[in-house]
């Protein structure tokens, strides 16, 4: 027993100590090991110990988002006055779709950007602007600008005005060089950006969506425009936007701090499918529909949905299968196929940052079981 | 990469004005400097401020991002530095003194339903943490939550190594000896 030896015994709580917090050298978890050999009645102590102290590694940031904002808005003539400390880069070269760099940018941890952000999951943005701009003189592909990222991959670009955009994967964001920055600064998206545009009240910088125009004078937003997806949305952290519809562009909504907008793509469709034996999921928005509702994070992870992935977080709400498919494709550069019609409607909430496609399928199994099959640029769920 | 090397590269960012690398950096930190500085305020007021000063700081002197060679440190060195010069201008100075700060403890366990702990041991643990006496759990906390390295925790509190490594095993052994009980039952 370790209390017939004292010293030995306060010397396990000392190396158990430096153990835990990294501090210990070779000789000192030898020691270490050596104790908790002959005094097996301390294992259950250590391991409640070495638990709790892995603990510290899931601890979320509870209102330091929040927290930020109070601190940019306090400080805010410091944060807003930037016209001119970014570097305009030419944004006409099709950038490398480069997840190393947006991987060392967004880091593991937490993190965002600045005070604004919105957010668009749209449809279809960048076939529109190519028609609306048709009107110049130059021809379209000589005059328009494209950044594309494929499935898995992220990248930034800067546009001529200064402006940052960072592109997540699977997007396209397009622009017209020969006009741009002219009178307006316009541009048009297909899939997800998170936007930081240049003040400059002169020349309104506008986001034209399939849905959706976004006007704004200079703030930092995020953007996501993905054809496949079913509702667009845009959210607005802090500061105010100006939303167009662009099937009542009479109607112009005005996004408040901690708003967000969700718009259907699709047209009304009256049918629910319905899988066998499986109550029908209502459409969890009915078309076309608008709803303007409060933005916030989730209550027990603090994560805003729309923003995790400037986060570099893999993150979903109560989503179904099907739709986690699509992101997962998007994500890690694979096919996601479905092969089984009774597991798309499964719903599942999760957060990952560093997981691989693999380690991801294995902890939505653990709570609804389905199989998959992993090849080497897809996978086969079943 | 560990998190020094990571630290330094959002170190790095801050200095070419990359906002979103400060705002990585505030998220990382907000919450743990914010428990660190309660602790000698006792306002979350005065806390909101003072780590508000802290970030604002090195937002100012981000030009200067390479003289900071430790930036995790520094934050927190910083933070105490700030915290003492407001409670000595509200005439608290006896609030500046490690034994009487008072930390508010994480629970143990983030999710007490996911992990192989009974509720009761939760409690337990939680509060043979809350008793700890208080510069054992100011040093127990920055070591387990803030994830200081010993060199550090002395150097912010102006202590020896030696005090860190006692104070952290006192901390562990009056933490396992609550728990003891559960053991020889279950």
């Amino acid at each position: 027993m370790l209390d017939q030896n004292s010293s030995s015994r306060n010397e396990f709580w000392t190396l158990l100590a430096k153990n835990l917090s990294k501090e210990a050298n070779s000789e000192e978890l030898q020691k270490l090991q050596a104790i908790l050999l002959s005094n097996p009645d301390l294992h259950p102590q250590a391991d409640m110990l070495k638990e709790m102290w892995q603990q510290r590694l899931i601890r979320n940031n509870i209102g330091s988002e929040a927290g930020y904002m109070r601190h940019i808005m306090k400080h805010k003539d410091e944060f807003f006055v930037e016209e001119n400390h970014i570097e305009p880069d030419s944004g006409d070269a099709v950038a490398e779709a480069n997840g190393g760099f947006f991987r060392t940018l967004f880091s593991k941890k937490r993190l965002t950007v600045l005070t604004i952000l919105v957010f668009l999951i749209l449809s279809t943005g960048a076939i529109y602007l190519f028609t609306q701009k048709s009107d110049a003189k130059l021809p379209a592909e000589e005059r328009i600008s494209s950044i594309v990222t494929k499935n898995g991959n992220r990248t930034k670009v800067v546009l001529p005005d200064g402006s940052q955009v960072w592109l997540n994967a699977g997007s396209k964001l397009d622009y017209d060089h020969s006009t741009f920055n002219k009178e307006l600064r316009e541009v048009s998206l297909n899939g997800e950006a998170y936007f930081d545009v240049i003040k400059n009240h002169e020349k309104p910088f506008i986001i034209h969506t399939k849905k959706m125009d976004i006007k704004v004078l200079g703030t930092v937003f995020n953007v996501r425009t993905y054809s496949d997806e079913k509702i667009s949305e845009a959210a607005l952290i802090n500061g105010s936007i100006e939303v167009t519809l662009k099937d009542r562009k009479d109607q112009k909504i005005i996004l408040k701090s901690n708003e967000k907008i969700s718009i259907a793509n699709e047209e009304p469709t009256p049918a629910i499918k319905e899988h066998k034996g499986m109550p029908a999921k209502t459409d969890p928005l009915p078309i076309p529909q608008i709803v303007v509702e409060e933005l916030k994070p989730n209550p027990s992870s603090n994560i805003i949905g729309e923003i995790a992935w400037t986060q570099n977080k893999l993150y979903f709400e109560d989503e179904s299968l099907e739709d986690i498919g699509l992101r997962m494709e998007r994500w890690f550069g694979k096919k996601v196929t479905i092969a089984n019609e009774s597991l798309k409607n499964i719903h599942y909430t999760g957060n990952f940052e560093n997981e691989t496609l693999e380690e991801v399928l294995s902890y939505l199994q653990l709570s609804k079981t389905f199989n998959f099959r992993l090849g080497n640029d897809n996978v086969v769920i079943y | 990469m560990n998190e020094s090397e990571d630290l330094s590269i959002l170190g790095g960012r801050i200095a070419n004005d990359d906002q979103l690398a400060y705002r990585q950096l505030f998220v990382l930190f907000y919450n743990k400097l914010s428990r660190f500085v309660m602790g000698f305020t006792k306002s979350k007021e005065l806390t909101e401020e003072i780590v508000s000063d802290v970030f604002i700081n090195i937002w100012r002197r981000r030009k200067n991002m390479e003289e900071i060679k430790n930036l995790k440190l520094y934050l927190y060195v910083s933070a105490k530095n700030i915290t003492f010069n407001y409670l000595k201008k509200l005439h608290r100075e006896n609030h500046t003194d490690l034994d009487s700060v008072e930390i508010e403890p994480e629970d143990p366990f983030a999710d007490p339903g996911a992990a192989l702990i009974t509720r009761e041991m939760n409690l337990k643990l939680k509060s043979a943490i809350n008793d700890l006496p208080p510069r054992c759990k100011l040093i127990f906390t920055l070591i387990k939550e803030d994830g200081l390295t010993y060199k550090q925790t002395a150097t912010l509190l102006d202590i020896s190594v030696s005090t860190v490594e006692n104070q952290l095993s006192i901390a562990l052994k009056k933490i396992s000896s609550a728990i003891r009980y559960t053991f020889r039952h279950n």
